[in-house]
């Protein structure tokens, strides 16, 4: 019992390597359902859709660590966005996030020939935090003058008639810090009151709650699992979807150790009072 | 005297009552003053980079000198940090003023090694998790067999597997996310926000000097 108690930790990883690495390999499914704040995000783009030339603005705030998990939520996303006609303007608010906003751009415009100026826009990075949201609510314009190719806002037709964040239909932000929580809402959603959605890291997710419930923040897309589902909702399968059958079989992985460890941990006990 | 200690308390007094003021105050005046500070703020940003620019750099470079353990991967650093930033200047051959390029070899860089090694960094907690949940998580006590179980009911029932077992799963998650975990959090936000307002008023008034340094407040 002490050897199952104490039981060498390359066998656990090994165990979850297999249990990743085999789902990821072998191609089968699990009936994804989706949960009710991520079709709150997916009803939130389809009332944007069935409005007059919708546009909405996509912050996103991740880096090069969360990209498994937020990537395939910003393709998701943009996907939907491009099948229902909806313009798009992207910007950054984390320094590494550029070049991740750019290639999911540049990957869901080509499959749905979107053109660049006229259906969406990328206007980069700025540093500051919470600072650029506030200036964004005064005056979008002031706040990003130029594209990431140079271009005055004012001359790109997607951000020409943009005055500040409630001429957006939408707001969204991918976010694996705390740009939510500590930025988007108190100083975006709270000051200038427009609709705003975001999509989260699996482990932010718990602390967002409160803001569903208050409306604040209309909907929510947690982790690779909420991706899947809204690659569920959308009807095209991508990595995420993918991503839970190494994922389900990993949760249960670790579910049996736990389950293991205790029965151990139990049998340990008992012998040691008897 | 003046000049580090009652000058940044008069400027800290300043810029916090008029940042807290002007957010309330929906008047053009008030709105043009907050337009301002934002912009100073994120110049602010802007250079605090170069902060931590020269803070890493003088680290590693400090290591290798010195001779300190593992200071090879300090060099590995700031060679990774130098070989990117001319990749940054040449800009695929548009030079360091033109708007970066889509391709060319930082962006090459930044894709296949930059995010490659950063997810891979990021996906090794799985193994680590997995490791320590097992020792860690044991039903000792009754609180621990609470969490134990509401860990394993998310565990199961956040992924789409806990559907194809039994419903019960994934709305048991609901339930725990919206009632128990919903007001904890709420809870939790409350308090930090009536401490970070405490600590807030208490710099803007001058009782709280830390950030002033010298280490005898």
């Amino acid at each position: 019992m002490e050897r199952l108690l104490n039981i060498d930790r390359r066998i656990i990883f090994a165990f979850i390597f297999v249990g990743v690495a085999v789902p990821l390999l072998i191609d089968f499914s699990f009936p994804i359902k989706p949960t009710e704040p991520v079709q709150r995000v997916y009803d939130e783009f389809e009332r944007v859709a069935s409005e007059d030339d919708p546009v909405v603005l996509l912050a996103f705030s991740y880096g090069a660590s969360t990209v498994p998990e937020m990537q395939p939520m910003s393709l998701a996303i943009l996907r939907h966005a491009f099948s229902r006609d909806i313009k798009v303007v992207a910007i950054c608010l984390w320094p590494e996030a550029p070049g991740l906003a750019q290639a999911a751009l540049d990957t869901v415009a080509g499959e749905y020939g979107k053109e660049y100026g006229t259906d969406y826009a990328f206007l980069g990075y700025k540093p500051g935090l919470w600072a650029p949201i506030i200036n964004m609510g005064q005056d979008f314009h002031d706040a990003w003058p130029r594209d990431t190719q140079g271009t005055l806002v004012g001359d790109i037709p997607v951000t020409a008639n943009i005055r500040n964040l409630n001429d957006f239909n939408l707001v969204f932000d991918f976010a694996a810090g705390d740009s939510i929580e500590f930025w988007w809402i108190p100083f975006g959603v709270e000051k200038y009151k427009f609709a705003f959605s975001g999509g989260c890291t699996a482990v932010m997710a718990p602390d967002l709650y409160p803001f569903l419930q208050s409306n604040q923040l209309r909907g929510m897309i947690g982790g690779l699992a909420g991706a899947a589902e809204y690659e569920k909702l959308v009807e095209i399968p991508g990595s995420a979807t993918a991503g839970m059958r190494a994922q389900s079989i990993a949760h249960l992985i670790i579910v049996a150790f736990i389950l293991i460890g205790n029965a151990a941990y139990f049998a340990s006990r008992r012998r040691g009072a008897a | 005297m003046f000049l580090t200690r009652t000058l940044p308390m008069l400027l800290a007094f300043a810029f916090g009552a008029v940042a807290v003021l002007i957010y309330y105050i929906p008047h053009g005046v008030a709105q043009e003053i907050e337009r301002e500070l934002s912009l100073w703020l994120r110049i602010l940003y802007a250079f605090a980079y170069f902060l931590g620019l020269y803070s890493i750099l003088n680290l590693h470079w400090t290591r290798i000198q010195r001779r300190q353990g593992g200071w090879a991967y300090s060099g590995v650093a700031i060679a990774s940090f130098l070989v990117m930033f001319l990749f940054v200047v040449y800009n695929d051959g548009a030079g360091p003023f033109a708007p970066q390029a889509s391709a060319g070899g930082y962006q090459w860089m930044f894709t296949y090694m930059h995010v490659a090694c950063s997810s891979t960094m990021f996906s090794m907690l799985a193994f680590y998790i997995a490791s320590a949940a097992y020792r860690t998580f044991r039903a000792r006590s009754s609180d621990a067999a609470i969490l134990l179980v509401a860990a394993i009911i998310l565990m199961v029932g956040r992924v789409p597997i806990g559907h194809a077992i039994s419903e019960f799963f994934p709305e048991a998650v609901a339930w725990l996310m919206e009632v128990p975990n919903l007001a904890a959090k709420r809870g939790i936000v409350l308090g930090v926000s009536l401490g970070a307002i405490a600590t807030s008023l208490r710099i803007i008034f001058g009782i709280e000097r830390s950030y002033l340094g010298g280490g005898d407040e």
